[in-house]
């Protein structure tokens, strides 16, 4: 990388003074403004980023309601809390939804940015109309899913009326709740890996391709032999961006499901919202938080160490 | 391939891609043109809203619900604070880290990195506590006791959020891509730092910020969680992703609004997703370098 070089440095026998300093200031110019730029930037961050995280590691060794003056230090019997009923429910339910959900979803991007990858007429309308779900609000298209959902008058249900076939109360069923989450899931997010995936294959040489089909390769044998490892670097990012948000799953869960029937669908984000702004208990949601952070960079570990194992 | 493909084959991917779309449009189109029907029409047509037409859901919504523009404007002033100022420290941040040479740059850089692997509710519990204890603030003492800080009040919804690592990345990686050239010679025509920025640096930087003027808006139009968290109680500084989820869940009410109406549930919905979608479709270029720029630069 090419950088703008510092001057030569002239040792000055005897200057007045603010010559002196104008000199250091410009001998130093790179330290000097780096430092002017960083400094409040750096305290801000401190401020709202940092002390935040150590804050919430502090809370969760307490008992709090995050107002009284004083917490209380009760060691690691908020994380115990996660060892007891509902909790081990609410962590495997967030694996469940992530895992699936990731998976299904990485599966269709890779396939449609496959397709869209041929020279085909309209592939920019098609590439946008997969896109557009994702720029749309979780919170708002969640809160419409119950319009379709819903036991009574719902759309879902009146077609159904409609057919003469009996209704679904879909609210009381976990299979329902759990099925409507993923979809839903997946319809908003599949997008981004759509056009990630679809930049990547953009690429790729075409004249590699064309020798492996001189070759007598078929189409499979490109995708496995050519195109997958060749994609490895995005596939690398899409899934560890991926688990990252797919943990991450609230409006969906808030504002559908809220996490019943009898917290089959509630995961752990829910949960710690629960915790912290309905039920007041601040120790045991940043307890939640710290899980949270730490499956997190674990995911992450195992997906990357995964993807580079399978490189051999 | 310089080949075109079979007819046949042609006609097979077409078919796939137009059912995956209509998969994916469905929803929307759906609520768009629910949203023209009355209740009595929607129940009528069970498996897709005849639009009988009327706007009347529109105009109940845009016009008597009271607070409508009140959520508007807030966003818009969301909008434009979290465009001027994460930007302005990401030109600022991105030329320290592609350009100047000092002692700390890694650690410093690292330091910023590092929080983006850290989930986004590991902050916002103890930001909602750090804001609600802050001294002398909404009622509080010196120590941060006796009244509720920041929460419900504006300083919440724009504290938060203005040193953007995401945006940092993005533009400290634009910044290696041009050469420094250009900064050379303008220092030989005696250029200040600030002058390089503004006048040499800035012109060239416009598709990188449009990026961020865009994905910024989307976001803070669609903002819910952390005003859900920090604002519920104050519908007068709601920005619209609250706002209007708050009125599709009937906990706002909507004078003008009669008895049971789905389709104005679907209204609501409509215009929440409009905007975005239109944005979406004049800046599509920018749209896609953003998801981009992460996935193959980075």
């Amino acid at each position: 990388m090419k950088t703008v070089s510092a001057p030569p440095v002239v040792r000055p026998t005897s200057l007045p003074a603010p010559i002196r300093w104008a000199q250091m200031r410009y001998r130093h110019r790179h330290a000097f403004e780096a430092w002017i730029i960083l400094t409040p930037i750096l305290l801000y961050y401190l401020i709202f980023a940092i002390i935040p995280v150590i804050a919430n590691v502090a809370i969760s060794f307490t008992r709090w309601n995050g107002i009284s003056a004083a917490p209380v230090w009760i060691g690691l019997s908020n994380y115990a809390r996660y060892l007891k009923p509902p909790y081990p429910l609410i962590v495997l339910n967030t694996t469940f939804f992530a895992v699936t959900i990731l998976l299904v979803q990485t599966l269709i991007a890779f396939f449609i940015a496959l397709l869209l990858n041929e020279k085909l007429a309209g592939r920019g309308a098609y590439r946008a109309l997969w896109y557009i779900p994702t720029l749309t609000s979780a919170a708002i298209m969640a809160q419409l899913v119950n319009v379709f959902t819903a036991p009574y008058g719902g759309v879902i249900n009146n077609i159904l009326q409609s057919m003469g076939r009996p209704l679904v109360i879909f609210t009381i069923s976990g299979f329902w709740m759990r099925s409507v989450i993923i979809v839903f899931s997946i319809w908003r997010g599949v997008g981004g890996p759509v056009v990630l995936f679809l930049a990547a294959l953009q690429g790729i040489n075409p004249e590699i391709q064309e020798a492996a089909m001189v070759d007598g390769a078929g189409g499979w044998a490109r995708i496995r032999s050519i195109t997958l490892p060749l994609l490895r670097p995005m596939m690398v990012f899409v899934l560890v961006t991926g688990v990252i948000g797919a943990f991450q799953i609230f409006e969906a869960v808030q504002l559908i499901s809220k996490g019943g029937p009898f917290n089959q669908t509630n995961v752990m984000l829910n949960q710690i919202y629960n915790d912290a702004f309905v039920n007041s208990n601040f120790g045991v949601a940043t307890a939640g938080a710290t899980i949270m952070g730490l499956i997190l960079l674990a995911a992450s570990y195992v997906v990357l160490r995964s993807m580079r194992e399978e490189q051999g | 391939m310089n080949v075109r493909k079979p007819l046949s084959q042609r006609v097979t991917l077409h078919t796939i891609l137009i059912l995956g779309s209509i998969v994916m449009a469905f929803p929307l189109v759906f609520a768009a043109a629910a949203s023209l029907t009355t209740q009595a029409d929607f129940i009528r047509s069970p498996w897709f809203p005849k639009p009988t037409p009327t706007l009347l859901n529109y105009r109940v919504l845009l016009f008597s619900a009271d607070k409508f523009p009140r959520w508007v404007f807030n966003t818009l002033v969301r909008i434009v604070w979290f465009i001027v100022l994460p930007a302005t420290v990401a030109v600022l941040c991105g030329y320290v880290f592609a350009r100047l040479r000092f002692r700390g740059r890694s650690l410093a850089f690292g330091i910023l990195l590092g929080s983006m692997l850290v989930p986004g509710i590991v902050y916002q519990v103890p930001l909602f506590v750090m804001l609600a204890r802050w001294p002398l603030a909404g009622g509080n003492n010196l120590l941060g006791q006796g009244g509720s800080g920041f929460i419900n009040h504006w300083p919440a919804l724009l504290l938060p959020g203005i040193v953007n690592v995401y945006y940092i990345f993005l533009l400290r990686q634009t910044f290696t891509t041009i050469p420094s050239d250009y900064e050379e010679a303008a220092r030989l025509d005696g250029a200040n730092t600030f002058q390089i920025l503004t006048r040499v640096y800035l012109p060239m930087l416009v598709p990188v910020l449009m990026v961020l003027v865009i994905f910024q808006s989307v976001n803070l139009w669609n903002d819910y969680v952390w005003p859900l968290i920090s604002v519920s109680a104050n519908p007068q500084v709601w920005p619209i992703g609250l706002g209007l989820q708050r009125v599709m869940a009937g906990a706002v009410p909507v004078p003008g609004l009669q008895g049971f109406n789905q389709p104005f549930i679907f209204t609501v919905a409509t215009v929440s997703m409009v905007p975005t979608i239109l944005l979406f479709l004049f800046f599509q270029r920018y749209f896609l370098e953003g998801v981009q720029g992460f996935g193959v630069k980075g």
